[in-house]
C-alpha cells in the first residue's frame, strides 16, 4: 500500500510511544480476560468448599487485575493519542514541504481554495488511521494469542476454537465489510459532493435563478439530491451495522462452542469441570476486547481515501528534477526575452498565452495592459518559473529560465502579485518576509513611501490581512517590495484598489526606486502610461499591439479604443 | 444535557413511533440478555455441578444459541431504528435548510459566507446524525436494560442487587464530572484547533508569496512548532479526561470485585447461595456496568450533535424579523381586503396582467415612498416616489455604496421594500404572480452566474419555456457568442461553469446578453460592467443593449458616460437617498455633485 508509506514512516518515528501504547493495550486486554476468568474460576472453586485463604487470594487477585486493567488502559490511551498527534504534526510539516515546489503548478486558475482546504482536511482525517486502523488489530491479535496459549493448557480444542474465532473476527468479518464498504462509501462521497456543489450553485446564482424563474425547479432538485444522500448514508451505515452484528454473533457462537466443547470434554473426563465457567468467561471477555475491529472498516476506508488523494497531490514532488544551478545576477538590471511562448492551464481547453514574442531591454519600464483573462498574470508566473511554458523559450539576462535556479530568480525579483498574501502577525512581520535586517527608521520610511504613515510597525495583522482594507493591503505589499534588492520588478495590478491621486503618488515613488532596474507593470487602468517606455497590449493570450503611449494613440488601434472606452467611464472612486 | 432545542423536540416528536418501537426492542433486548445469562448459568450448573449427560443439556444449549441469535438481531434492530431516525431527521432538517435558503432572501445570499451556509446544509446536518443513530438508542438501552438486570439480580440475591444499586450512580456522577472538567477547556481547545488549522490553510494559501520571499522553509518550522504546541495543549486536556475514565473504570472494576467477593463469601461462609445463582449474577454484572458505561460515549457524541443541531437552528431562525420585508410575494395578501383578494385570484379581470401578449408591452413602473433597510439598524435606502414610463431608458448613478444596486434589486423584486410600494401598471407588484413578473424581466449583472452544464443549457435558462436549438443559436449570435462556440470542439455542448471550461469575463457578459435575447424582456435591469472587458465584448454590449432596449423599459446602474448621455432620465443616488433625477443637461445645470462626477474625470484632456 504505497499511499500509506508516508503514514508508516511517521509511525516508525513515533515507535517509542507506540510501543508503550501497545504494551499498555496488551496488559489491559490480558488483565480484563484474566479478571473475568479468575472470577469464573473463583465461583466454581466455592463448590468444593476450599479453605478461606485461597478465596482471599483469588478475590485480591481479581481486584488487583481490575486496577491493573484500568491503569494500563490509561497509559495506552495517553501514549497512543500522543503518538497520533505527533504523527499529525509530522504529516503536516512533510506535506507542506512537499507542496512548496508544487505550488502554484498544481493549482488551476480558479480552484486553489478548495484544493488547499481539502489538503488540510485530508491530513486531519489521517489521524484515525493509527488509532482506529493500524493499532487495534495488533492489540486484538496479541490478546487473543495470549488467551489461546492460556486455554491450550486446559484443552487444545478449545484453544483451536479461539484461534478460529480470532481469524473470523479480526480478518474475515472486517474483510467482508470492507468489500461492500468501498463502493458504498464512494457513492456517499459522490452524492455528498453533488449536493454540496448544488447548494453552493444555488447561493451563488441566487439572483439569476430567481429572475429566470428556475428557483422552484432548483429547490426540488436539491431536495431530491438531499434525500438521495440520506438514503446512501443510511445504506452505508446499515452495512457497517451488519458487520458489527456479525461480529457480535460470531463472538456468541464461539462462546457457545466453548461451552459445548467444554461439556463434551468434561463428560469424557479430559477436562476438569471447575474450569468450565472460567473458559466461558474468558471467551465472552476476549471478544469484547476485539470490539474495535468491527468499526475498523469505516475508518480504514476514510483514511485510505484521504491518503490516496494526498499521495496523488504530491506524486510529482518525488519525480521533480533537481533545480539547475544557474543563478540570476543582481549586479545589473535584468533583460527579459520571450520567444514564441505559449501556455495552457491543465484544466482548460484553450491556451492562456499563444506564441508570445517579446524583448524587454535591461532597465526599461514596460506596461502590460489588456482585458481580464487576456493572460497578463500568467505571463508573470512564467517569468518567475512558477509555471513552465507549454512551448517556447524565456530568457533572463540571456540565460534560459530552464537553466536558472528558481530561488535565484525570486531572489533577483521584486514581485507584487495580484493578491498578495499576508499572515497573522504584525506589520513588521509582514514587511520582513525576506531575511534581511533593517532599522525601525528605515522601515518607517518605507511605510511613508508607500503612503501608509498611519500604520505602526507593531500594528497587528490578522489572518490573510483581514483587518486591512484592499488599498492598505496593496500599499503594504508595495512597501514590502520596496525593501527588496532585486533588479527585476514584476508588479501585477499593484494599485487597482487605490484612488487616482494615491495611485499616482505611490507609482512615482516606485519608479524612483526602480530607476535603474527593469520593470514590468500590469495595469488595469490606462492612466499614467505616458511615462512608460513601452506598452504591450494583450488580448486572448496574444500581443495585439506594442509601442509607446504616443505611438499607440496615433495608431488608433486596440489601445486607442480601450482608452476611449475608459474615458467614457465615470469616476467611481 | 442542556435544555432541548425546539428543532430537536420537533424532530423527536416526529419520530415518536420509532421511539416507542425503540423502547420495545430495548426491552426485548434486555430480556434476551438476561435469558442468555440464565441459560448459560443453567448449562454450566448442569454440566459442572450436576454432571448431567450432554443429551440432557442439548435443549438448553439449543435454546441458548437461539437466544444469542435473537440478541444479535434485536441489537441490530435497535441500530436500524436509530439509522432510520437519523436518516429521516437529516432529510427533514436539510429540507428545511434548503427551503430557507431558496425562499429566503437576497440579503441572505448576498451577505457572503456562502461556504458557511453550504457547511450548515451538509456538515452540521450530518453531524446531527449521531444524536439519532447513537445517542438515542444507547440512552434508551441504558434506561431500560439495567433496570431489567437489576430486577433479575434482586430477585436472585438481595445483597448483590444492593451493591449494584449503590455503585451504579457513581458512573453517571463521574461522567458529569468528566464533562464539567473538560468541557470548558475542550471548547477553548476546539477554538484553538480551528485557529490552528486556519493557520495551516493560511500558510498553504500564502505559499507562493512565501516562496518568492524565500521564507517557505521558515514557515515550515513554524508549522511544526505550532503543531507540537497544539499537541501538548490537547494532551493536557486528554490527560484530565483519561484520568477521569481511569477513576470510572476503577469504580466499575472494584464494584465487580466487591460483587464477586460478596458472592464468594455467601457461597462459602454462609452457604446461603447456590453456584448457579452466583454464576448468573457474575454473568449479569459486567453487562450491567458496560451498558451504563456506554452512555458515556453516547453522551459525548450526543453533545456534539446538539451543537450541530443548534447551528442548523440558528440558520433557520436567522433574520426572521426581516423576513417580512423579503420577497415572500404572497405574504402581503394577508392584509388585503376581500375585493382585492378576489381580484388577485382571478387575474383575468385585470387588464395588463392576464393576457401574456400584453405583458410583453413595457410596463409603467412606479415607486411610492419606497424605503428599505437590510436590518433595523443598518443603512437605509430612501427613494421616495418616482415613476418610470413604458419604454423609458433610466440610468442610476452615484458613488459606490450609495445604494444603486439595492435600488435595482428593489425594482427587480428581489427585495421587498420595508415600507412603501412598487407599482407595476398601477397595481402593487406583490399582488402579481412572481413567475409572471420575472417572466418579463431580465437582470444583466456584472458577474452573471454560469451554472454547471453546457453552454447551450446556460443560454436556454434565459427563457422560462422550452426553446429550440435554432432560437438558442440565434440568441447566441446576437450576443456575439457564436464566435466562442465555433472555437470550441464541442460547440454549444461544451460543459461550462463548475468543473467545466472557464469562460472569460467578456464571454460571461455575452452569455448574459444571450439569455436576454432569448427572453426578449419588457423590463431590463442592467448593472453595467465597470472594467476589464475586451473590445469585442464592449462593442457587442453597446449594440446589443441598444437593440434590447428598443422594446423595453431599461434601468441601468451606469458606469459609462455614453450610457448616461443616452438615458431619458438619470437618477442620482447619494448615501441611500435619491438626490435628484432628470436629464443629463438638467442635472449638469442644477446638481453640482453630478457635474463634478461627470466632469472631474481623472483621465484628463478628453475633448
Amino acid at each position: 500500500m504505497s499511499e500509506l508509506a508516508i503514514l508508516t514512516k511517521a509511525m516508525i518515528q513515533e515507535r517509542k510511544d507506540i510501543a508503550i501504547a501497545i504494551v499498555g493495550g496488551f496488559i489491559a486486554g490480558i488483565a480484563g480476560v484474566s479478571l473475568f476468568s479468575a472470577s469464573g474460576y473463583l465461583i466454581s472453586q466455592t463448590v468444593f468448599a476450599p479453605p478461606l485463604y485461597t478465596l482471599i487470594v483469588l478475590t485480591s487477585l481479581v481486584k488487583i487485575l481490575g486496577l491493573l486493567r484500568a491503569a494500563s488502559r490509561y497509559a495506552e490511551r495517553l501514549y497512543s493519542h500522543r503518538a497520533t498527534f505527533s504523527m499529525l504534526s509530522r504529516l503536516r510539516t512533510s506535506f507542506f514541504a512537499k507542496l512548496i515546489p508544487l505550488t502554484p503548478g498544481i493549482l488551476g486558475r480558479n480552484r486553489s481554495g478548495g484544493l488547499l482546504a481539502r489538503i488540510v482536511g485530508d491530513v486531519e482525517s489521517l489521524q484515525h488511521y493509527f488509532l482506529r486502523v493500524a493499532y487495534p488489530p495488533v492489540i486484538v491479535v496479541m490478546v487473543f494469542l495470549a488467551t489461546v496459549i492460556f486455554t491450550s493448557v486446559f484443552s487444545i480444542w478449545i484453544a483451536c476454537l479461539f484461534v478460529l474465532g480470532m481469524l473470523i473476527t479480526a480478518f474475515v468479518v472486517p474483510g467482508i465489510v470492507l468489500l461492500g464498504q468501498r463502493r458504498r462509501q464512494g457513492r456517499v462521497r459522490e452524492k455528498r459532493a453533488e449536493l454540496s456543489t448544488e447548494v453552493a450553485e444555488m447561493l451563488y446564482g441566487y439572483r439569476d435563478l430567481k429572475v429566470y424563474g428556475q428557483m422552484k425547479k432548483r429547490e426540488q432538485l436539491l431536495q431530491d439530491a438531499s434525500a438521495a444522500l440520506a438514503a446512501e448514508q443510511e445504506a452505508a451505515a446499515r452495512h457497517l451495522l451488519r458487520g458489527q452484528s456479525l461480529h457480535a454473533f460470531v463472538a456468541y457462537l464461539i462462546s457457545w462452542g466453548v461451552l459445548v466443547l467444554g461439556a463434551v470434554f468434561i463428560m469424557n473426563g479430559s477436562l476438569a469441570g471447575v474450569f468450565l465457567a472460567m473458559l466461558v468467561m474468558a471467551s465472552l471477555t476476549v471478544f469484547e476486547e476485539a470490539a474495535p475491529m468491527a468499526t475498523l472498516p469505516a475508518y480504514k476506508q476514510d483514511s485510505e481515501h484521504a491518503a490516496n488523494r494526498l499521495a496523488e497531490t504530491v506524486l510529482d514532488a518525488d519525480r521533480r528534477q533537481p533545480q539547475p544551478s544557474g543563478a540570476l545576477s543582481t549586479d545589473k538590471a535584468v533583460s527579459v526575452e520571450l520567444c514564441g511562448v505559449s501556455f495552457q492551464y491543465e484544466d482548460e481547453c484553450r491556451p492562456a498565452l499563444k506564441g508570445i514574442t517579446l524583448s524587454i531591454p535591461p532597465g526599461s519600464k514596460t506596461a502590460i495592459v489588456g482585458p481580464s483573462g487576456s493572460g497578463k498574470s500568467t505571463l508573470i508566473d512564467l517569468l518567475l518559473k512558477l509555471r513552465v511554458p507549454t512551448s517556447g523559450l524565456i530568457r533572463l539576462n540571456d540565460i534560459s529560465v530552464q537553466e536558472l535556479n528558481e530561488a535565484s530568480i525570486w531572489q533577483a525579483s521584486n514581485v507584487v502579485l495580484q493578491h498578495s498574501h499576508f499572515f497573522r502577525g504584525t506589520i513588521r512581520d509582514n514587511l520582513l518576509l525576506d531575511e534581511e535586517s533593517y532599522t525601525d527608521e528605515e522601515l518607517a520610511a518605507v511605510l511613508e513611501k508607500a503612503l501608509l504613515p498611519n500604520k505602526s510597525l507593531d500594528d497587528p495583522v490578522y489572518e490573510k490581512g483581514e483587518n486591512l482594507s484592499d488599498g492598505e493591503k496593496q500599499r503594504l505589499a508595495l512597501a514590502r517590495v520596496m525593501l527588496r534588492k532585486g533588479r527585476l520588478w514584476l508588479l501585477d495590478e499593484p494599485t487597482s484598489s487605490l484612488d487616482y491621486v494615491t495611485e499616482q503618488r505611490v507609482l512615482s515613488h516606485l519608479l524612483t526606486e526602480a530607476a535603474d532596474d527593469t520593470l514590468l507593470l500590469i495595469c488595469h487602468r490606462l492612466t499614467g502610461l505616458e511615462k512608460m517606455d513601452r506598452i504591450v497590449v494583450l488580448d486572448q493570450g496574444r500581443v495585439v499591439e506594442a509601442g509607446t503611449y504616443t505611438e499607440l494613440m496615433e495608431q488608433k488601434g486596440y489601445f486607442y479604443e480601450m482608452k476611449l472606452i475608459e474615458r467614457q467611464m465615470i469616476d467611481e472612486a | 444535557m442542556k435544555k432541548k432545542s425546539s428543532l430537536l423536540s420537533e424532530q423527536m416528536s416526529a419520530q415518536r413511533k420509532r421511539l416507542i418501537l425503540l423502547g420495545f426492542t430495548s426491552l426485548a433486548l434486555g430480556a434476551a440478555i438476561t435469558v442468555q445469562a440464565v441459560l448459560l448459568a443453567e448449562a454450566v450448573e448442569r454440566i459442572f455441578v450436576q454432571r448431567s449427560s450432554l443429551a440432557s443439556v442439548a435443549g438448553i444449549l439449543g435454546a441458548l444459541i437461539g437466544v444469542m441469535a435473537a440478541r444479535t438481531l434485536l441489537s441490530y434492530g435497535n441500530g436500524r431504528i436509530g439509522l432510520q431516525m437519523a436518516s429521516s431527521a437529516k432529510t427533514s432538517m436539510r429540507a428545511a435548510v434548503l427551503r430557507k435558503l431558496s425562499n429566503a432572501s437576497m440579503p441572505m445570499s448576498l451577505r457572503g459566507q456562502t461556504g458557511g451556509k453550504v457547511s450548515v446544509a451538509l456538515d452540521a446536518v450530518d453531524e446531527a446524525d449521531s444524536y439519532f443513530s447513537q445517542y438515542m438508542p444507547r440512552m434508551m438501552e441504558a434506561a431500560v436494560i439495567p433496570v431489567l438486570i437489576l430486577i433479575m439480580v434482586f430477585a436472585q440475591h438481595l445483597n448483590s442487587g444492593l451493591i449494584m444499586l449503590a455503585t451504579a450512580p457513581f458512573i453517571p456522577i463521574f461522567m458529569i464530572l468528566v464533562g464539567l472538567q473538560t468541557k470548558n477547556k475542550s471548547e477553548e481547545k476546539f477554538a484553538q484547533l480551528a485557529e490552528f488549522s486556519g493557520t495551516f490553510l493560511d500558510s498553504l494559501q500564502g505559499l507562493v508569496s512565501l516562496k518568492l520571499f524565500g521564507r517557505a522553509h521558515l514557515q515550515q518550522q513554524a508549522i511544526e512548532r505550532s503543531s507540537l504546541g497544539y499537541r501538548d495543549a490537547t494532551m493536557g486536556i486528554l490527560r484530565i479526561a483519561f484520568t477521569n475514565t481511569f477513576m470510572l473504570e476503577s469504580i466499575v472494576m472494584l464494584s465487580i470485585g466487591i460483587v464477586a467477593l460478596e458472592l464468594a463469601l455467601q457461597l462459602l461462609v454462609f452457604k446461603s447461595l447456590s453456584f448457579q445463582t452466583a454464576f448468573l449474577i457474575l454473568l449479569l454484572v459486567p453487562e450491567f456496568y458496560s451498558l451504563l458505561k456506554n452512555t458515556g460515549t453516547a453522551f459525548h457524541s450526543g453533545r456534539t450533535s446538539m451543537g450541530a443541531i443548534r447551528k442548523v437552528e440558528e440558520l433557520l431562525a436567522e433574520r426572521s424579523e426581516t423576513e417580512a420585508s423579503l420577497t415572500n410575494w404572497q405574504d402581503g395578501g394577508e392584509n388585503m381586503d376581500k375585493t382585492q383578494q378576489t381580484e388577485q385570484m382571478d387575474p383575468a379581470d385585470t387588464p395588463g396582467f392576464a393576457d401574456r401578449s400584453s405583458i410583453r408591452m413595457p410596463p409603467i413602473i412606479e415607486l411610492r415612498d419606497v424605503r428599505f433597510r437590510y436590518a433595523p439598524d443598518s443603512f437605509e435606502l430612501a427613494v421616495g416616489s418616482i415613476s418610470f414610463g413604458a419604454g423609458e431608458q433610466i440610468a442610476i448613478v452615484g458613488k459606490s455604496g450609495s445604494g444603486k444596486t439595492t435600488l435595482l434589486h428593489l425594482l427587480a423584486g428581489l427585495l421587498k421594500p420595508t415600507s412603501g410600494e412598487v407599482l407595476v401598471n398601477g397595481r402593487p407588484r406583490w399582488q402579481m404572480d412572481e413567475a409572471l413578473w420575472f417572466d418579463q424581466v431580465s437582470y444583466i449583472t456584472q458577474h452573471p452566474y454560469i451554472f454547471a452544464g453546457t453552454l447551450a443549457e446556460n443560454i436556454a435558462i434565459g427563457a422560462s419555456r422550452e426553446v429550440s436549438r435554432g432560437e438558442m443559436v440565434e440568441a447566441a449570435k446576437a450576443a456575439g457568442l457564436a464566435v466562442v462556440a465555433d472555437e470550441l470542439e464541442l460547440g454549444y455542448d461544451t460543459p461550462v461553469g463548475e468543473g467545466g471550461r472557464g469562460l472569460s469575463g467578456g464571454e460571461k457578459q455575452r452569455l448574459a446578453l444571450a439569455r436576454a435575447f432569448l427572453k426578449r424582456p419588457a423590463v431590463i435591469l442592467f448593472d453595467e460592467p465597470t472594467v476589464g472587458l475586451d473590445l469585442h465584448t464592449e462593442r457587442v454590449l453597446q449594440r446589443s443593449i441598444a437593440e434590447l432596449a428598443g422594446s423595453a423599459t431599461m434601468i441601468t446602474v451606469a458606469h459609462r458616460l455614453y450610457t448616461i448621455r443616452h438615458a431619458d432620465r438619470i437618477l442620482y443616488m447619494d448615501d441611500g437617498v435619491l438626490l435628484d433625477s432628470g436629464s443629463h443637461e438638467e442635472l449638469l445645470a442644477r446638481l453640482p455633485q453630478y457635474a463634478e462626477m461627470v466632469n472631474a474625470q481623472r483621465k484628463g484632456g478628453f475633448a
